[in-house]
């Protein structure tokens, strides 16, 4: 098991040093926008684009859980932030018409879809079967 | 009005809330509807005490202790909660103004979804179940909202401002005439109907009715009252992405002088629970009142 481990964290630091075109991971969501959007999504293997306005309660509400999983999965998933309000470019390419809705990408290919909030085991759960 | 309580919700947990705060002499005024607690539609059989009794039972006697402890109460739906100042005020679907120094959170969980074919498949494509969040998405397009009660009304009404035709769909209205008149200077179109069934494509293209479609690109669905997550947050409480609303062991929410007790702070949801949270929830807002006069 301990080998299993020491495998894992050598891939993890290998995939930080140079699996990402050596890109700097961030602890906490990265504000995008439609101008940065898609290569936001190209730059990390596995993204999670959270789409909010600031005006949506249950937004507020999954804010908490992006930021702790930003920290708790920094090196393995990158997530960003979209203000649709600001964004309606991004968000109409993505049909997006409820707030939150939780895009990810794996290699800049939208793989999931996620509508309302959510709580954070289940979010991670998820990713996690992405990575 | 003015009140030192205001408790939203007239099930269990914020009867027991009112029994308890009103013996504290303190003014407490409880808002709600009893119909809408999840115990009127349940038989009891796991409290302590009581081998078999009706949840409507229970309820009634609950409203009648509480009322002889000198607690007023309002069989009404609470549509806005705001801080203002030092003071909470509370508006109904009657336009009654509640006025308090705290409040207790004790209007439970909402579970209603529509269970009809097409509300999963198009959620996020059209079906929505927050017309404040995602009003703005469908300017220029028609929508129908489907509810009885003063979540649908808000929210029909609300729509008007973005959408090019609402539609209101019902059941059989359950709304104050206060509410109606409100709705009936917009522009919605009432629509008594069973919904049968949403379609589309992509995203939602109509609403079937029994008999009827309507042809709209966004559903609201907003049964029962405004949700215990969107009153929290209008007094900066933030629920968890679940609804649940964290409480210390005084049942006092992260904001000072707002109390939460029953369903809305979590699991077990059971009659047990909420009475023995109403009675912490209820001691507790009573105590800071009357220290902080």
């Amino acid at each position: 098991m301990e080998e299993i481990e020491q495998i894992r964290e050598r891939k993890r630091q290998e995939m930080m040093k140079g699996g990402s075109q050596g890109a700097d991971w961030p602890a906490e969501p990265v504000e995008i926008s439609d101008a940065t959007f898609n290569d936001f999504i190209k730059k990390y293997p596995t993204v999670l684009v959270d789409c909010w306005a600031p005006w949506c309660g249950p937004c507020r509400m999954m804010s908490p859980v992006i930021d702790g999983l930003a920290k708790e999965m920094k090196g393995q998933v990158a997530f960003g932030k979209l203000n649709t309000d600001e964004n309606s470019k991004t968000s109409m390419r993505f049909q997006i018409e409820a707030i939150p809705t939780l895009l990810v990408f794996k290699d800049g290919e939208m793989v999931e879809r996620l509508v309302g909030a959510r709580p954070k085991d289940d979010l991670s759960r998820r990713l996690k079967a992405r990575l | 009005m003015e009140a030192d309580i205001t408790i939203i919700g007239l099930g269990p947990a914020g009867l027991q809330a009112a029994i308890h705060a009103s013996r504290k002499k303190v003014k407490v005024v409880a808002v709600g509807k009893s119909d809408n607690s999840s115990l009127n539609k349940a038989e009891v059989e796991n409290y302590l005490g009581i081998p078999s009794m009706m949840g409507p039972e229970i309820l009634r006697i609950g409203r009648e202790q509480a009322k002889g402890f000198g607690a007023e109460l309002f069989e009404e739906d609470v549509i806005k909660l705001a801080k203002e100042g030092d003071d909470f005020v509370t508006v109904t679907d009657q336009d009654r103004e509640i006025r308090s120094r705290a409040v207790i959170l004790a209007m439970g969980i909402s579970r209603a979804k529509l269970n009809v074919p097409g509300e999963k498949e198009y959620l996020g494509r059209g079906v929505s179940y927050c017309a404040s969040c995602d009003a703005g998405f469908f300017k220029g397009r028609p929508v129908a909202v489907i509810g009885e009660e003063s979540e649908a009304a808000e929210s029909a009404a609300l729509l008007t401002e973005y959408a090019s035709k609402v539609y209101w769909v019902h059941r059989g209205l359950k709304v104050s005439q206060h509410m109606l008149d409100k709705v009936k200077r917009t522009p919605v179109e009432i629509v008594e109907g069973k919904p049968v069934r949403i379609v589309g494509e992509q995203t939602v293209t109509g609403l079937e009715l029994e008999g009827r479609k309507l042809d709209v690109n966004g559903v609201f669905i907003a049964l029962g009252a405004k949700g215990s997550a969107e009153l929290a947050l209008e007094v900066g409480v933030l629920p968890d992405p679940s609804g649940k609303i964290t409480v210390n062991e005084e049942c006092r929410t992260e904001m000072e002088m707002v109390y939460a007790c029953g369903d809305v702070t979590g699991t077990p949801w059971q009659l047990a629970r909420a009475v023995g949270q109403g009675c912490v929830a209820g001691d507790s807002a009573a105590k800071a009142v009357r220290q902080g006069r």
